[in-house]
């Protein structure tokens, strides 16, 4: 403070000079001759001259602010993109769905994944559609891309579905071009399995497999998945088929539950007949 | 305390005799200015702070007075001037040597054109009068005129002091 005030004793000179250069400019601003109104534009003209030609000189503290108010928006129109991005996904996925409504005579219920599990032997996943839905047990779920699995389990409004990623899982199947049958399981891993196939049928990979008449449960020829290999393994009756399921149950989001009700006379009266 | 009362008197007589009497001394309209010569003394005799403020003081002091052309503010910067230019001259071991010799009228002379330069560049704005064009026909012979003003002093100056 001291210092300070040995410096401005040793500039009073100077400082005085510019306080009465100030204040006699103050007053004359405060004119309104003719002569103050064409300064006033001058001046007004220089300084517009000044930023004009200095303007591409960046003002530190403004660009300080500027870069402030740039990241704010910034992080505003990265979650708008994302949740634009978002919507759009939804429409598409949607349209698919939509499309596949209408390109079938069954009845849907729509349905979002609420919760789901890939990583155990009986993965399942949860739907936020229920009995009052008219949601019920052994219904099939699906997806435009496949069969997706069937309900086990329901609520008023919650249902749980066993996804053919489950060990339990068994689904009457057929492949699309040689019409050979089989059960479709899951053993584990990434792939499905069509059994009880015998090794002199015709099956190649790239077939596809789909849900056949014979199931009980699932109405026919709704697509599970492409055949991605075939083996013979020596001594065996029936011949190794992996499938590769349609449906991505990593992204899972929205499905149908298929209100579809088996024939309840045939399986009566195949269920007559002594096995 | 009592030179500073002195100062304020003759200041205020001057500026009276500058707007009244100094008018009658007019050479083609071209009137001396009494008031720089005096502002020129006191920062001579006081140095560059006492010289800017003489200055500022007289000039608004002459504004308020005249109040021509709505200026205010005009005169008090031109004589602002004048006192802090006259102030390179101070010199506290040699005040008399200066009043009395030639850098008295130089420094008259350079706070008169000065004065002039500033006056005439705000004055004439905005009318077709060049600045340049009155300061070389009004300004000019201003400080020149006021310049041999000066000398009366100088030499009473010297006559008292230095013969």
């Amino acid at each position: 403070m001291r210092r300070l005030f040995d410096i401005l004793l040793l500039f009073k000179e100077y400082l005085l000079f510019v306080c009465c250069i100030l204040i006699s400019i103050i007053l004359l601003s405060s004119n309104d001759s003719d002569q103050i109104r064409t300064i006033r534009s001058l001046t007004v003209a220089t300084v517009g001259f000044l930023q004009d030609t200095f303007g591409f000189i960046p003002n530190y503290f403004d660009l300080k602010e500027e870069n402030k108010i740039l990241r704010e928006r910034n992080v505003m129109l990265a979650d708008e993109v994302s949740r634009l991005r978002e919507g759009k996904l939804e429409n598409i996925r949607l349209r698919e769905l939509l499309e596949l409504k209408e390109r079938t005579p069954y009845k849907y219920v729509s349905a979002n994944v609420v919760a789901k599990n890939l990583q155990l032997l009986r993965n399942t996943i949860t739907l936020d559609v229920g009995e009052d839905d008219g949601v019920k047990a052994n219904m099939p779920i699906l997806t435009d891309a496949g069969l997706v699995g069937k309900v086990i389990a329901t609520s008023s409004r919650y249902a749980v579905g066993q996804i053919l990623l489950n060990n339990d899982f068994r689904a009457s199947a057929k492949v699309q071009r040689g019409r050979v049958d089989g059960i479709v399981l899951w053993q584990g891993g990434e792939h499905l399995l069509l059994k009880n196939v015998a090794k002199t049928l015709d099956v190649q990979p790239g077939d596809l497999v789909m849900t056949s008449e014979y199931s009980s449960i699932f109405p026919p020829g709704i697509k599970i998945g492409v055949v991605s290999k075939t083996g013979q393994a020596p001594g065996a009756l029936f011949q190794t088929v992996e499938i590769t399921p349609t449906v991505d149950f990593s992204r899972l989001e929205e499905v149908f539950v298929v209100t579809y009700f088996p024939d309840t006379s045939r399986i009566a009266v195949q269920q007559r007949i002594p096995k | 305390m009592r030179r500073t009362a002195e100062y304020i008197l003759l200041s205020l007589f001057l500026i009276l005799l500058q707007t009244s009497v100094v008018n009658f001394l007019s050479i083609a309209t071209i009137v001396p200015d009494l008031l720089i010569v005096w502002i020129v003394y006191i920062a001579i005799r006081q140095g560059q702070f006492v010289g800017t403020i003489a200055g500022f003081v007289i000039g608004l002091l002459l504004d308020l007075i005249s109040g021509k052309d709505g200026m205010l503010g005009l005169a008090a910067m031109a004589k602002t001037v004048c006192g802090f230019t006259a102030g390179y001259f101070y010199n506290e071991n040699k005040t008399v040597q200066t009043l009395g010799g030639y850098r008295f009228i130089l420094a008259i002379a350079i706070a008169s054109l000065l004065h002039n330069v500033i006056y005439f560049l705000i004055f004439l704005q905005g009318s077709e009068i060049q600045w340049w064009g009155a300061l070389l026909w009004h300004g000019v012979p201003t400080t020149v005129y006021t310049t041999v003003f000066g000398l009366l002093p100088m030499f009473a100056f010297a006559r008292k002091y230095l013969s």
